[in-house]
């Protein structure tokens, strides 16, 4: 693990700018009315006020992380774990890929294979279809998370994805008919 | 109806509720059945290692909601629950500190400092049944103090405070979390700003929604569960999962409970332990009543005194605490347990919410509606009947039985979890995230929900890589609306006065207050 001595340094910077760009940039940009508006001869308090209170504590925060905490006790970053998290939200951006896409691709080879007509938005309701993106999507996470700590691709990571990704299933769609499992809520 | 005939009101809702079965001609609610599968839930993912209540109420709660709906009977059975877990996981958290040196959470480090020791001499079930009395005790401790001081505190803030001072006092609960928790007043700040900044975009009074940057994405705002969970839960995921990675996996192996010493927990033990339960009881809950001040202060001020009282008095046969003293794994247990209880008073009389368990008993208020906990639910009108107040001492009822589960069967089950520390974390933890992803998805069904949730959860592994507590974070997030509907009234209360935070004493004391506690924890961090 690395000591990264100046993680606090560019915390601060990064936060103060952030601060800075949402107090003089992002919110006069993109709020409709000011800190404060007339409406119907009263002064009522607008849209911009609250995110630039935010901006506010940003900015002290920032700027009291430069002025005293600097040099205090360097934040321990491992580039290396860094790496794994990346790999983690990698796996998973591929696994909701999977759900996604899994069911109605299932549904086009069927059509292909028997020349049907087959559409998945009608079948997301019905058995196997609706569980079909989702059980191979958790199916491939899990494994992938295992295998990813790991450092190896093994059997067991295999089994254990596809139970859990069954058990999944079985948690959530069996006792519920209103719980709609990835992706049937947006296919 | 009198305030008796309210907290009668709020049993029998708990006892007569939706009848589940009948056990031997006696009709069993569903609520009661939830707290205690909460409860047995709560032990089993706090003697989990990885594992924690609030990953268990994050996963649980979506299910709930789809199972008892969005009526207002749905509120007990499902908070009921919840508490159940936030009890169990209390006395479960000890579990794997005791047997494996592996404590779960921050505050349950100091129990490995006895709780280990006593394993190693042979006295492991001793030392459980050490922890579960103490932390029972401090634990029901502490919701007698909750039972009643929320509604006096409650009624105090209705009575005396006014728009302006409750904003001011929103403000300053802000400024007190930022400062309190994680050790880093600056840190605290710019989570506290995070949290206030994701929960305006998008939303506001103008037609427009502001801080949107045109993008359809945000015009409705940030999914109050995508935020809490992805910071919360998805990022200590995300960091639990690196670390495990980072360490090659744990592979300790199980220590045995072996009995090869006497087990039992006799007089004169509970004799020696009681003074310390007592003394870390007061500490635990004292804390716990400020907002965002945790367990792990609790544990180390009740562990700290209770060494020096121990040095005093201890006989030379007697083990010295890190040795394996019974009073070690007690004067902890008792401090971080009644922190629970005592954590729920700001909830319930202010509407601030000061642990995590608080936040998701106040997304299920949300979720379902029906209840929104803050000073409004204490009012106890004689002429009509208050629905909140009868729910508030409902939520008391469970945390009773919650009580009378943990003194009667949670000590045997808490002892029989020491199988769950055996799960390897690289396998429990990728099925928690798939869960944890799940559960929103069911709940939002939609899939921006999910990215959401991803990237909030980025963001929160790299606060905990940073040293920033997520805690402000989640709290700004959940009180900011809050806070600027208050301001709006305030200052159209008092005729768009400018300085309306500043004209009445109450209110001016508390903003300069919010001003102090920050400057405090800054010196203080100077001076360390």
């Amino acid at each position: 693990m690395n000591s990264f001595g100046k993680a606090n340094l560019l915390l601060g910077l990064g936060v103060v700018v952030l601060a800075l760009v949402l107090i003089f940039v992002w919110v006069p940009l993109d709020t409709t009315s000011g800190i404060a508006s007339q409406v119907r001869r009263q002064f009522v308090i607008g849209d911009a006020l609250a995110p630039t209170v935010a901006g506010v504590f940003l900015l002290v925060g920032g700027a009291m992380v430069l002025a005293f905490e600097r040099q205090l006790s360097p934040v321990q970053i491992s580039p290396g774990k860094l790496g794994y998290v990346l790999r983690v939200c990698a796996i998973l951006a591929v696994s909701f890929t999977i759900m996604r896409y899994a069911g109605p691709l299932a549904v086009w080879l069927v059509n292909a294979a028997t020349d049907g007509e087959l559409v998945y938005r009608q079948l997301r309701g019905t058995t196997p279809w609706k569980q079909s993106g989702y059980f191979l999507g958790a199916w491939f996470a899990i494994a992938a998370m295992i295998s990813l700590t790991d450092r190896r691709v093994s059997g067991r990571s295999v089994l254990v994805g596809a139970l859990a990704a069954l058990g999944l299933v079985v948690l959530y769609d069996l006792p519920f008919d209103d719980l709609l499992l990835p992706p049937n809520g947006d296919v | 109806m009198t305030a008796l005939d309210y907290a009668w009101a709020g049993i029998l809702a708990v006892f007569q509720g939706p009848e589940l079965f009948a056990l031997f001609g006696l009709p069993i609610s569903v609520t009661l059945v939830m707290i205690l599968g909460g409860f047995l839930l709560g032990i089993a993912v706090g003697a989990t290692p990885g594992m924690a209540g609030p990953i268990a109420m994050a996963i649980s709660l979506p299910i709930l909601i789809s199972t008892f709906g969005f009526t207002p009977d749905a509120l007990l059975p499902v908070m009921g629950f919840l508490i159940g877990i936030m009890k169990g996981a209390t006395i479960g958290g000890a579990v794997p500190a005791i047997l494996f040196n592996t404590p779960g959470t921050p505050d349950a480090y100091m129990t490995t400092l006895d709780g280990y020791p006593m394993t190693q001499k042979g006295e492991a079930k001793k030392a459980l049944k050490v922890a579960h009395f103490a932390s029972v005790t401090g634990d029901t401790f502490s919701d007698i103090v909750l039972i009643l001081c929320a509604p006096f505190l409650a009624i105090l803030v209705e009575g005396y405070l006014d728009l302006p001072e409750k904003t001011a006092l929103l403000i300053l609960s802000l400024s007190f979390i930022a400062a309190a928790v994680g050790g880093s007043a600056a840190k605290g700040l710019i989570s506290t700003g995070l949290g206030l900044l994701c929960v305006y975009i998008g939303t506001g009074q103008d037609f427009y929604p502001r801080l949107s940057l045109g993008t359809e994405a945000l015009n409705d705002g940030i999914p109050l569960t995508a935020a809490i969970l992805g910071v919360l839960i998805i990022g200590a995921v995300f960091k639990e999962l690196s670390d495990t990675w980072a360490a090659d996996t744990d592979r300790r192996s199980a220590a045995a409970m072996s009995a090869q010493k006497d087990q039992r927990l006799r007089g004169r033990d509970l004799r020696r332990l009681c003074p310390h339960i007592a003394r870390s009881s007061l500490i635990g809950t004292a804390i716990g009543a400020l907002p965002g001040v945790g367990s792990t202060l609790a544990a180390t001020l009740g562990y700290t005194i209770g060494r020096a009282r121990h040095e005093r008095r201890r006989a030379a046969d007697q083990p010295a605490f890190g040795d394996g003293a019974i009073e070690g794994v007690a004067a902890t247990e008792a401090a971080n347990s009644s922190v629970s209880g005592a954590n729920l008073i700001p909830v319930l009389s202010l509407g601030i919410p000061g642990n995590t368990a608080a936040i998701f008993l106040i997304l299920a208020a949300e979720s379902i509606g029906g209840f929104n906990p803050g000073p409004s639910v204490f009012r106890f009108t004689t002429d009509t009947v208050n629905p909140e107040l009868v729910i508030a001492f409902g939520l008391f009822t469970c945390m009773i039985v919650a009580n009378v589960l943990n003194w009667t069967i949670g000590g045997a089950f808490m002892r029989s979890m020491g199988i769950m520390t055996r799960i390897p974390r690289q396998i429990l933890l990728p099925i928690v995230l798939i869960l944890t992803l799940t559960a929103i998805y069911v709940q939002e069904t939609a899939m921006s929900a999910v990215w959401f949730t991803l990237a909030f959860g980025v963001l929160g592994y790299a606060m905990r890589v940073l040293e920033i507590s997520p805690l402000p974070f989640v709290i700004a997030f959940i009180l900011g609306g809050r806070i600027e509907q208050s301001a709006r009234e305030a200052f159209s209360a008092t005729g768009g006065d400018p300085f309306f935070l500043f004209t009445s004493p109450i209110a001016a004391v508390f903003m300069a207050l919010s001003i102090v506690v920050i400057w405090v924890a800054m010196r203080r961090k100077e001076r360390r």
